[in-house]
């Protein structure tokens, strides 16, 4: 379970706050779709949950740990380490004094999972894979690190078309077996709809549409463009006052 | 170049090569540049030439040199983690404590050892042999270590340091912990290299640090630093070819007082090479 009330951002020399009262509670085992333009506040809001930044107000309620995994590959994993070293790390969170390749069978098995034939290289340095291949490590690096709160902003994002479709079912899948409770960032609207229990839009700090269940289901890709370019046509026109003013 | 001085260059280079190690542990897996080498040298020297000369064996005047040193190391980390103090800046301070603390220890600016029962013998070779295995007692065990949970996280923190606190990892803990094995690695070639020259001068630290880091460089320059195996390869290697080299500028007719700027030159030619070939 995860539940943020009212929590506000600002940031210094930023002159409107970036989270405005947001508030946004999810079940265990939900799969929540966040969309909205740059700016809007996504990246904030999960920074926030995963503690990296301090809320100004309100307050951030968790259930478990959080992982997450992140667009740039380099953060979230250590090129130089092997494929299996980065995953052992990942899943260590009480360490022993015992070779770390105690592992290798299990992890084997869970790099099978993703089905795109990497765990041939499970003794290479992950530097030396494709961003997509890396992308696809540290997603599972992420699923399979034990937190019950999983965090994705915009993951699959730099991906080619074939590798981000195996990577989204990849998550859906794992998000279903393990019930994490998850918020994924997405630019795109496609997998928005397709994936997850529910969808939200943020806009200007505020969530500005949050729908479930059949609302969710029932809603075609150019309603939901149709609602995006609503927003933001009226923050153009917001900003257009402004420059008059 | 004869055989005496090979031996006698392989000699130096063993003890050269603990020095490198040292440099490496906190250089290469924790991303922190420890200058500590020029102070946490000669204080394992100072510690273990005053422990044998009032009565101590070398089995107790090692050790002893070695927890002493260590703790300079520690002592380095925490004035970078809770000072906030830069890493070069903290081991420049504690070298330049060190050779004070030195002085005091030694209560003279240097101790002769001639007529105390030290680790060595006249023979070179079995001299060479009782080093490789100081060396392998101390670096099988942390090659092991990298390989289990916690070496995994060890290495993390130099990797990746905003992963490894994701992941829970002390940086604290684990930085402390690197540098006293550095501290602790400087302190046991202070203590070895005293016994093989019988004497202790309070001046045998200075530009140790760049001996170590141009064997190192000169290590992973010839076999890398891409795998586990390389990087613990690399310092060995390194102060082999280093203290050889030193060797032949020695016979081709280099003047001693010569030495420092042949290292010096070494250790920018070494850098120049890496730079153009990853340049290329």
């Amino acid at each position: 379970m995860l539940r943020i009330n009212n929590v506000t951002k600002s940031f210094p020399r930023v002159f409107e706050p970036v989270l405005k009262g947001i508030n946004l509670s999810l079940r265990e085992g939900e799969f929540c779709t966040v969309v909205g333009a740059n700016g809007s506040g996504k990246s904030t809001l999960l920074k926030i949950i995963s503690g990296e930044y301090r809320a100004d107000s309100g307050e951030v309620k968790r259930n478990g740990d959080v992982s997450q995994v992140v667009q740039d590959v380099n953060k979230g994993t250590i090129p130089a380490m092997t494929v299996l070293e980065n995953i052992v790390l990942s899943r260590t969170k009480t360490p022993r004094f015992a070779f770390y390749w105690r592992h290798l069978n299990d992890i084997i098995d869970k790099i099978r999972s993703l089905n795109i034939g990497l765990e041939k290289f499970i003794d290479q340095p992950l530097g030396i894979l494709s961003g997509g291949q890396r992308q696809a490590i540290a997603t599972l690096m992420a699923v399979n690190s034990g937190g019950k709160i999983l965090l994705l902003d915009e993951h699959t994002s730099a991906l080619d078309p074939k590798m981000q479709k195996m990577l989204m079912e990849y998550t859906a899948r794992s998000v279903r077996e393990l019930r994490l409770t998850t918020l994924m960032i997405t630019h795109n609207m496609e997998d928005a709809l397709k994936y997850g229990d529910r969808l939200i839009m943020m806009h200007s700090g505020r969530i500005v549409v949050d729908l479930k269940g059949c609302e969710k289901s029932g809603l075609k890709i150019s309603s939901l463009l149709e609602m995006f370019h609503k927003f933001e046509d009226q923050n153009l026109a917001a900003i257009g006052t402004e420059n008059v003013n | 170049m004869s055989i005496d001085l090979i031996l006698s260059g392989l000699q130096q280079g063993l003890i050269l090569a603990i020095i490198a190690f040292g440099i490496m542990i906190p250089f290469r897996f924790l991303d922190f540049a420890d200058l500590t080498a020029d102070g946490a040298y000669p204080l394992g020297g100072a510690v273990c030439a005053v422990a044998l000369s009032s009565g101590m064996s070398s089995a107790t005047a090692i050790p002893l040199a070695m927890i002493c040193a260590g703790i300079v190391g520690v002592c380095t980390a925490l004035i970078y983690l809770k000072l906030r103090v830069n890493s070069m800046l903290a081991g420049i301070i504690l070298s330049t404590m060190a050779y004070s603390v030195n002085l005091r220890i030694m209560g003279k600016p240097n101790v002769a050892l001639f007529d105390c029962p030290g680790l060595f013998s006249a023979s070179v070779e079995c001299n060479i042999l009782l080093i490789v295995m100081v060396l392998a007692t101390c670096m099988i065990p942390f090659a092991v270590f990298l390989r289990t949970d916690f070496g995994l996280r060890f290495r993390a923190v130099g990797l990746n340091q905003n992963l490894a606190k994701l992941q829970g990892i002390s940086i604290e803990k684990y930085t402390i912990f690197g540098l006293f094995l550095a501290g602790a690695l400087f302190g046991l070639a202070g203590s070895l290299m005293v016994q093989i020259q019988n004497y202790m001068d309070i001046g045998i630290g200075i530009g140790i640090l760049i001996h170590g880091l141009a064997s190192l460089m000169i290590g992973e320059a010839i076999v890398g630093n891409a795998t586990l195996n390389r990087q613990l390869a690399a310092p060995l290697l390194g102060a082999l070819v280093y203290q050889q080299m030193q060797g032949i500028a020695l016979s081709l007719g280099l003047a001693p007082s010569d030495l420092k700027f042949f290292t010096g030159s070494i250790a920018l030619l070494v850098i120049f090479l890496k730079k153009k070939e990853k340049n290329t």
